[in-house]
């Protein structure tokens, strides 16, 4: 035991330094969630309205935006599921002696920078990119497709993105899936799928739920890729902050936005860790 | 359970093969998926061409002497690595002593100031971004390198925390009592015991860290001024105007910085348990 006031002083820069350049900067946010913009002149003074928040569910162009920015994060939720299982599947259960170099090809380029990835998909996905002048020379299409500035962009490189994040996550649930309970199964009958479809998936739902949330919140609240692919015309929530601040300078309604994201992503993760409990009560 | 259950063919040996070639063909398939843009960095920076073509249409180096001559990139880089070495380390101070101090639950309500150190995990960059740019604005701080260096210590300093309560939590609270019944001072138990114990985990911590701070956009760019840019903000903006091989030339250093900073990681510390 140490004492309290040995204790006060170990943690208190930190606190003071988090407390003064995160928790006070985000709260003085909100007064300006509620003021009035002004074109040309910034906030009105004085003046309190909910019109801020009111425009993000009324107005139908932020609606089309909040509605793509959730459809986006569902569906690389999704891919990163349905490609990350297989790959968490073979390093937790596959040959010993693939784990560590089959891990570190996840873990690199999930540590490499995020603009040089984006970069790389942009060389990738544009109109004289590599994948339409492959397609072209090969004859299969005449017309570069569209691969970027749309959905099928940012779903790629989101998935790819976040995928890795996934994938550890299922590895250490698929891990956790006592390999006698698997053994049991079989030994009773069951085949394969079976065994997978009824013990290891069931057992390693916890992994796939935390996994899911981390990445849905992630691709709700990314913006490097959604404007490297987007472009300054294919918005999601994060970037159309960035332009409210940046280019429009309308920081009314830019930190309106800011607080329903937030809410958002604060509320997904207090949900799921509900859920997480509950479960833990059950078993 | 590894190791000697895994070679025997019993029963269920069809089980104890592990994944089936569908599934190990599609993973592979995945792991190739997930570096695909790495490759193609790559081959761009070397390429001749402003564009890519499969098979590049000739060799070339000018493109990385074009970057490490260029005043702006250079400045970049070194404004990059100012901020990530000056974080992580401001980070790394702050971060396990109060980490220590929840570990030894001297304190009342840890579990708030837990979540609090934990808080910009959770956030989305782009508020905590917003946030410090309406601050900044307000008292002056904007565009200031301390201002900086303070909101990389905010968005850096939770992963120090994690590894740190990780590696103490794995820790023997009696092998530092001992040292401090055998007469060792706190700071020399902490210093001679704890530390050397909880250290890869700390190196771990630190290197997120590091990597969090030089991959920051979201944050960095609603607080920098005309003059200092960092390298990823510089790419970010510059690719805006097109692609340009030499942007392909500085993404390649630093894929073989990341990929050499892994390595040595791996082999020193054995990252791959702390990921």
């Amino acid at each position: 035991m140490i004492a309290r006031r040995h204790a006060l002083a170990l943690i208190a820069p930190l606190a003071l330094v988090l407390t003064g350049f995160f928790l006070v900067p985000v709260l003085m946010l909100l007064p300006t969630s509620f003021g009035e913009y002004i074109p040309g002149s910034g906030l009105a003074k004085g003046v309190w309205t909910l019109e801020n928040y009111l425009r993000i569910v009324a107005d139908d162009y932020y609606r089309e935006v909040i509605w793509r920015t959730l459809g986006l994060g569902l569906s690389v939720t999704l891919a990163c599921l349905l490609l990350g299982y297989p790959l968490a599947y073979l390093i937790a259960r596959g040959p010993d002696h693939w784990r560590v170099p089959l891990i570190l090809l996840v873990v690199f380029p999930m540590m490499l920078n995020l603009v040089v990835r984006s970069f790389g998909w942009i060389a990738l996905l544009t109109n004289r990119g590599l994948v339409n002048n492959l397609l072209m020379q090969l004859g299969l299409i005449a017309q570069p497709l569209k691969l970027m500035f749309n959905l099928t962009g940012l779903m790629i490189g989101l998935t790819h993105i976040y995928l890795p994040f996934m994938v550890l996550m299922l590895v250490a649930a698929i891990r956790n899936v006592p390999r006698d309970v698997e053994a049991a199964a079989a030994t009773l009958g069951s085949s394969r799928m079976h065994v997978f479809a009824a013990v290891t998936l069931p057992l390693s739902a916890p992994g796939i739920l935390a996994g899911s949330i981390l990445v849905f919140v992630l691709t709700i609240s990314a913006l490097v890729t959604p404007r490297m692919l987007g472009g300054p015309t294919y918005k999601v929530m994060a970037t159309l902050i960035y332009d409210e601040y940046m280019q429009l300078l309308d920081w009314p309604s830019g930190s309106a936005l800011s607080f329903a994201l937030t809410l958002m992503a604060v509320s997904i993760i207090w949900a799921s860790s509900r859920l997480t409990r509950r479960w833990a009560g059950m078993a | 359970m590894s190791g000697a259950g895994m070679n025997g063919a019993g029963m269920n040996g069809d089980l104890e093969r592990g994944p089936g070639r569908a599934i190990t063909a599609l993973a592979l398939g995945v792991v190739v998926f997930l570096q695909i843009p790495v490759i193609v960095v790559v081959l761009a920076a070397f390429s001749t061409t402003s564009y890519l073509t499969i098979p590049p249409q000739g060799l070339t180096l000018a493109w990385f002497g074009k970057v490490l001559t260029d005043p702006t990139y250079l400045a970049a880089i070194r404004m990059s690595l100012l901020l990530a070495v000056g974080s992580t380390l401001v980070s790394l101070v702050l971060g396990v002593a109060a980490a220590y101090a929840l570990f030894r639950k001297a304190l009342p309500g840890a579990e708030a100031i837990t979540a609090l150190l934990m808080a910009p995990l959770v956030l989305p960059a782009v508020v905590i971004g917003v946030a410090l740019l309406q601050f900044y604005s307000l008292t002056g701080l904007r565009g200031s390198l301390a201002g900086l260096l303070l909101a990389h210590v905010v968005i850096t300093v939770p992963y120090v925390v994690r590894s740190a309560l990780a590696s103490l939590s794995g820790l023997d609270g009696a092998v530092e009592e001992a040292a401090r019944v055998l007469g060792a001072s706190g700071p020399e138990a902490f210093r001679l015991v704890t530390l050397p114990l909880i250290l890869p985990g700390l190196v771990a911590g630190a290197l997120f860290s590091f990597i969090t701070s030089l991959d920051n956009v979201p944050v960095t760019i609603f607080l920098i001024s005309a003059s200092q840019t960092t390298l990823p903000v510089l790419i970010f903006s510059s690719v805006e105007m097109g692609i340009d091989p030499s942007v392909a030339a500085v993404s390649t250093l630093l894929i073989l910085a990341t990929g050499l900073i892994l390595l040595l990681a791996e082999r020193r510390f054995g990252f791959h348990r702390f990921v």
